[in-house]
């Protein structure tokens, strides 16, 4: 390797933006051939595409991270920037929903009944499932920051039996939440309350799985000891995206699930 | 002024004389003097180090940075060897067959159903 006089990341030329956007066609294009042929082929195989490019790509991720020592002070500062900005694109995709809730909820139009819920929807009770969801995600934004301090502490035994407690708290919200929508007394279809609360919590709960997801690569690396205690973004990045989902739900339960009932 | 080195900017900011006498990441219950230099000790490797720290397996880290640090010029996706090569291959193979796929549906698709 030549002699580099600088701290940035110079990268090796990578094929993986070629085979995610080639997934990205295929899985679009196979949509619409599902559509018109009811065939998912050509969707599949774009979706296999897309997973097989996610592993590689963020592997190497890793590779230039942690083993090749590519992601310096100045290279973590871009990363830094980076998921600030797509969590903040995060909170705008999730306003757009709110301003849904919010026009069609706080003046309701004659066909809904001038009222809010609409007549003829039962709504959920905020006290009952909703309220321990709130509780078990508030208890897993403890378990995180608990695993977290033990990270910087170099207490690894805690650190990983703290993040398992996370990860598992979160698939308990997941369970819960998927019990909830199959109890629930109405459906996407039942006019804006059902479009507007399916969408919202729907995606929240997509997002709540990818947060898992994250949790459980940066569970993996711990175990595997790719972090230390003073450089282990990959974790703090996984965490901030954890704390954004939780505030998202707290919003989403206050709006949607309490004063919405 | 007092000044704190501030992990967010990489730089000196300025702070409160308390931060600046006991800044993160220091703890004032350890002492200040600094212990008795000892020279020419052989460097011991993380992975060597004692079995208590091996909770769940041993840190086999230092070795792979060795595999991944070595300069072959052989490109990040490809450093590992033949299953790097296989899984590469595959993509490509679905990338480049999927695309052609994928064009000739969409040719098909393009047709009018009643001629």
């Amino acid at each position: 390797m030549a002699h580099q006089a600088h701290a940035y990341h110079m990268v090796d030329p990578s094929p993986w933006p070629l085979t995610g956007a080639v997934a990205a066609l295929l899985m679009t294009s196979g949509l619409a051939i599902w559509f018109h042929f009811h065939s998912t082929t050509l969707m599949s195989l774009g979706l296999v595409l897309l997973l097989l490019t996610m592993y590689q790509w963020w592997r190497d991720i890793v590779r230039e991270g942690t083993f090749q020592g590519h992601h310096t002070p100045p290279v973590q500062k871009g990363l830094r920037y980076g998921m600030i900005l797509f969590i903040t694109s995060e909170v705008f995709f999730f306003l757009g929903f709110f301003w849904a809730f919010y026009h069609s909820s706080l003046a309701p139009t004659p066909e809904l009944g001038g009222c809010w819920p609409p007549t003829g929807i039962t709504t959920l009770d905020p006290f009952e499932v909703p309220l321990l969801n709130t509780a078990v995600l508030l208890a897993s934004g403890v378990t995180g920051t608990w695993s977290h301090h033990s990270l910087m502490e170099g207490e690894r035994k805690q650190a990983i039996q703290s993040l398992t407690l996370t990860i598992l708290l979160g698939f308990y919200f997941t369970a819960l939440q998927a019990m909830e929508y199959y109890e629930a007394p109405f459906t996407i279809a039942d006019g804006v309350y059902g479009s507007t609360f399916f969408v919202a919590t729907g995606f929240h709960g997509l997002h709540v799985i990818i947060g898992s997801t994250f949790l459980a690569v940066c569970l993996l690396r711990q175990i595997q000891y790719h972090f230390t205690s003073e450089h282990h973004f990959g974790f703090e990045a996984a965490a901030w995206y954890w704390h954004f989902v939780d505030v998202v739900w707290l919003f989403l339960y206050v709006s949607i699930y309490w004063w919405g009932s | 002024m007092y000044y704190k080195f501030s992990g967010f900017t990489q730089r000196l900011t300025g702070s409160v004389s308390s931060t600046a006498y006991s800044p993160q990441g220091l703890r004032s219950s350890i002492p200040s003097e600094a212990s008795t230099l000892i020279f020419a000790t052989p460097t011991k490797v993380i992975s060597e180090s004692g079995a208590s720290l091996e909770y769940m397996g041993a840190n086999r880290v230092p070795d792979l940075q060795k595999i991944f640090q070595s300069s072959d010029g052989i490109p990040v996706h490809l450093k590992r060897g033949v299953p790097d090569r296989l899984l590469y291959r595959t993509t490509m193979a679905l990338t480049v067959g999927g695309a052609l796929y994928c064009l000739v549906a969409l040719y098909i698709a393009a047709q009018p159903k009643n001629k």
